[in-house]
């Protein structure tokens, strides 16, 4: 066998009973007497009602499921094709959801143990306890205990605790249906009950969660692509089912005063039924009683565990992608369990249960599961449609995409019916989890989510708010980022050495990015079709084969586009660079000269700090940094000094003052390259004539690097009208270097147009630091 | 006919510190022909979803073998073995008895009674296998 299936041991009846076992907890022990209380009769509907919408959400987690048999389930999916931004808002409401729920749990089976032992109620300071809280307290202490410790159960013990349960529902809904009384049913829709149904469904729906939690453990099950779906779709069936048929048979056969209301309403009509019958001479109503009590028991007991078990599966999913931090979820060295994220979830759950009510509690859990429950159906379609390599799932969703689309809206709409406060409650999760993914996760995380990608990838075709709203959210790695772009193979070598002293310096990464020019005739998906994919990768292998001698990280990535000088501003922030160096040459990225608004618009506003290179052979050996000051200057001082360090290059600077003021000139160069951490260098002053000093001097060079004295230099250098003709005479290379100038995110978010002036955050200059006092205010 | 001990070690290890610490202890009974294979078993629950992902377990397999390696003599090659199981200690020596170990070779952790109540010593199933030899080697820091 091989180690695969050695790792996958759930058959495909202890995959049905996870989700069984989750599902039939306290809700039908519990909600009954709130459901009929405010819908009566139709209290069976509402459950109904229920299992529908959970079956349309089970469909696209069988899809899903069987397409990534990974830890973590809903979330893992929703990441995946949605994003991290997306992902953490599911991370977070499918773990606090959980607990919601495990809370829920957790108070049902106080109520239950209440029932037998009549605990009396406690106050402990301002805090006023009910019995039940006080229980569930304990229990819910020796669940996370149980959980923290990892004690083994034994394998069948899942599976019999289920079958008990369903034996338990199955007697009590035979001996019902002998004594159903079906003008006790009537009338079906008492007067505003009708208006009740869907509150009421928003509040069973509690009963509901767990299907998902099959695919939490799915990389546990064997031969997932048949048995997920069966577990998932079968389980979701066959509880609402049990549901149906015991909430009918109860409301038929005793009186439904007997049940409106009351948290223990199954025990009580259990006794009255049973009561009934006698055999051998005793009274049957204990039996009855204490069958469902323990079945109440057994019930809750089994979804508080099944939820804390899958809490830190997707604990340790969302640590995988860096969105919460992997040390939450650390293994015990002597229990082998998660006991980090076991012990959060479990201080949740008590918090919870301590603050909350029943209907809170239940409430809240299928609000935060409804919300993962629409963007799952959300994240099925973003699959469906951009479908990313290697998404081949075993079982399709029938109907697509009818179905997802039906999850997804009911999912959502269902949460209207919600009690607003807990509505509330969960914006305010929600909003948390966006401003978690924005001030802490987004340095950290490092995939992006297939939708981005897919929209990134059609920029041309797709809305500019809708791009500029994708790449706003990318994830923003840390580290220092160096954007190569490529497109001519004989240019390569040199971008990729300079790019890569420069990374190498700065312990970065190089991202060579190639933007295959595709023809304004080919549609972007045909040429993806014809492979343009896998012309340009050759390039990228190159690249990184480049990059790795110099012993840099490489990233490599290949976008199509139409409009190739373009889409390198568009990839530098797709793919956060701080600093992009690219070619400048007669076919270096496109014909300048096209679209001149439109590059001039892009090129005023920088997204990060620019290195263009005229490449007439790489040699850094001695170079020119002419300098009139300036923070572009800025910039070129900086390259050099990085040059200088990776090649032990010779720098000369130099300045031309007026005609007269030499003297002023040196005393300026001499304290421009104290600032700059060049104090060594070769100083040069020359007077009068800018650029014939620059030539002349640029003939002993073999690199001349040279700030844009303004902004917006390179619009200028695409459409052809630089002012500095020297850069054209000079035989040596040049390297332009322009310093970033960026529009604010609230700006790209909305693609308005408007020209910020940001102060630069994170350019070229902050990260050379190796030469003492050299960071020059700007 | 005799066979050297060491020709075919098989060493379960449980986390990353005692993957260094047994590292630290074989190194000086190695040969420079000793085949040494280093093991970790995955828990399973064996019909019940596991304690931690499967996939969270194989990381922190990973992180032993290469703690392991960080602590061998450059000289010396060794092969990760990655076992499933329920019962860790029967595990351990049918994955040995599968590869032709010639040994068992361990480190104890030290382990308070009460724990190894609650999780089974590990230890006990080694010494009661009636197969192989154990060579229970004594760690560097108590």
């Amino acid at each position: 066998m091989s180690d695969e299936e050695l790792a996958k041991d759930l058959g495909p009846l202890a995959a049905l009973t996870i989700g069984v076992g989750t599902m039939i907890g306290a809700g039908i022990f519990v909600l009954p007497g709130t459901a009929v209380a405010r819908a009566g009769p139709l209290a069976a509907a509402t459950f109904v009602l229920g299992g529908v919408i959970a079956l349309f959400t089970a469909l696209s987690a069988s899809e899903l499921g069987t397409a990534m048999p990974k830890s973590g389930g809903a979330y893992f999916y929703i990441n995946r094709a949605l994003g991290p931004l997306f992902g953490s808002i599911s991370g977070w409401a499918n773990w606090l959801g959980l607990a919601f729920a495990s809370a829920f749990y957790m108070y049902g089976l106080g109520e239950y143990v209440n029932t037998l032992v009549g605990a009396p109620a406690l106050a402990v300071g301002p805090l006023a306890l009910e019995a039940a809280q006080v229980i569930g307290l304990v229990g819910a202490l020796l669940f996370i205990a149980v959980n923290y410790v990892g004690a083994k159960e034994t394998g069948g013990l899942q599976i019999v605790i289920v079958l008990l349960l369903l034996g338990i529902l199955a007697v009590f809904t035979a001996v019902g249906l002998l004594n159903a009384d079906l003008e006790s049913l009537r009338p079906i829709a008492p007067p505003g009950t009708t208006g009740e149904v869907l509150p009421v469904t928003a509040i069973v729906f509690v009963s509901y969660l767990g299907f998902v939690q099959i695919t939490s453990v799915a990389e546990e099950i064997k031969d997932p692509g048949r048995n997920l779906p069966r577990a998932v779709i079968g389980s979701v069936l066959l509880v609402t089912t049990v549901y149906a048929l015991f909430l009918v048979v109860l409301l038929a056969a005793v009186p439904n005063e007997l049940v409106a209301g009351n948290d223990t309403a199954v025990v009580d009509a259990a006794r009255l039924l049973f009561g009934q019958y006698g055999a051998f001479g005793f009274d049957l109503s204990v039996l009855g009683w204490g069958m469902l009590l323990f079945g109440g028991l057994l019930a809750t007991a089994s979804s508080a565990n099944a939820s804390i078990l899958s809490s830190s599966r997707i604990n340790f999913a969302m640590g995988r992608e860096k969105i919460v931090t992997p040390e939450l979820n650390e293994i015990h060295d002597r229990f082998g369990t998660p006991y980090r994220s076991i012990a959060i979830t479990g201080g949740l759950i008590i918090v919870f249960l301590l603050a909350g009510n029943l209907e809170l509690l239940a409430t809240a859990g299928s609000v935060l599961h409804l919300i993962v429950y629409g963007l799952l159906n959300l994240a099925l379609i973003v699959m469906r449609e951009a479908e990313p390599p290697g998404y081949d799932p075993d079982y399709e969703v029938p109907l697509y995409p009818v179905v997802p689309i039906v999850g997804a809206v009911t999912s959502f709409a269902l949460i209207i019916y919600i009690e607003p406060l807990v509505v509330v409650l969960s914006a305010g999760l929600v909003a948390f989890a966006i401003l978690w993914y924005f001030l802490y996760a987004r340095k950290r995380v490092e995939s992006s989510g297939v939708l981005a990608q897919w929209i990134l990838d059609r920029s041309e075709e797709m809305p500019d708010a809708a791009v500029s709203a994708a790449s706003s959210v990318q994830p923003e790695p840390e580290g220092y980022r160096v954007m190569v772009p490529l497109s001519n193979p004989a240019t390569e070598k040199h971008l990729i050495t300079l790019g890569s002293a420069i990374a190498s310096q700065n312990d970065g990464t190089v991202v060579a990015v190639n933007i295959a020019n595709v023809p304004d005739q080919t549609s972007l998906a045909a040429a993806l079709e014809r492979g343009a994919h896998d012309a340009a990768q050759d390039l990228l292998d190159r690249a990184e084969a480049d990059a790795e001698t110099f012993g840099v990280d490489v990233e490599t990535h290949v976008v199509l586009s139409h409009r190739t000088f373009e889409e390198v501003f568009d990839a530098a922030r797709t793919y956060d660079a701080d600093v992009t160096v690219m070619g400048w040459g007669e076919d270096a990225h496109g014909s300048p000269g096209r679209a001149e608004s439109a590059i001039d618009e892009l090129a005023y506003s920088l997204p990060c700090d620019f290195l263009v290179f005229r490449d007439r052979g790489f040699d850094a050996s001695r170079l020119l940094v002419p300098t009139a000051g300036g923070p572009d200057s800025a910039l070129s001082a900086a390259v050099a000094r990085m040059l200088r360090a990776e090649f032990d290059s010779e720098v000369t600077l130099l300045h031309v003052a007026e005609e007269g003021e030499a003297a002023e000139g040196r005393a300026f160069l001499e304290s421009w390259a104290a600032e700059h951490g060049l104090e060594d260098a070769e100083f040069l002053v020359e007077t009068g004539d800018v650029e014939g000093s620059i030539e002349r001097a640029a003939r002993e060079a073999t690199m001349l690097i040279i700030g844009a004295t303004e902004r917006g230099l390179l619009s200028r250098l695409v459409r052809g009208s630089l002012v500095l003709d020297v850069l054209y005479d000079v035989d040596c290379s040049v390297l332009l270097a322009e310093k970033k100038h960026e529009r604010s995110l609230l700006d790209r978010l909305f693609g308005s147009g408007a020209r910020g002036e940001d102060a630069d955050e994170r350019g070229i200059e902050p990260a050379a630091t190796s030469h003492g006092n050299d960071a020059a205010p700007e | 006919m005799s066979t050297d001990l060491f020709a075919t070690v098989f060493v379960p290890i449980a986390d990353p510190d005692d993957a260094g610490e047994t590292a630290r202890s074989i190194a000086p009974y190695l040969e420079p022909d000793s085949e040494l294979l280093v093991a970790h078993v995955v828990p399973k629950g064996g019909g019940v979803p596991d304690k931690a992902s499967v996939e969270q377990r194989e990381e922190y397999a990973e992180e032993a073998y290469e703690t392991f390696r960080e602590q061998l003599p450059e000289a010396v090659s060794m092969t990760p073995v990655t076992l499933y199981g329920r019962d860790v200690g029967e595990t351990i020596v049918e994955g040995a008895v599968e590869a032709g170990a010639t040994a068992i070779v361990y480190t104890p952790r030290g382990v308070s009674r009460w724990i190894d109540l609650l999780t089974g010593s590990v230890s006990d199933d080694l010494l009661e296998n009636g197969e192989l030899p154990v060579v229970v080697l004594p760690g560097d820091d108590e």
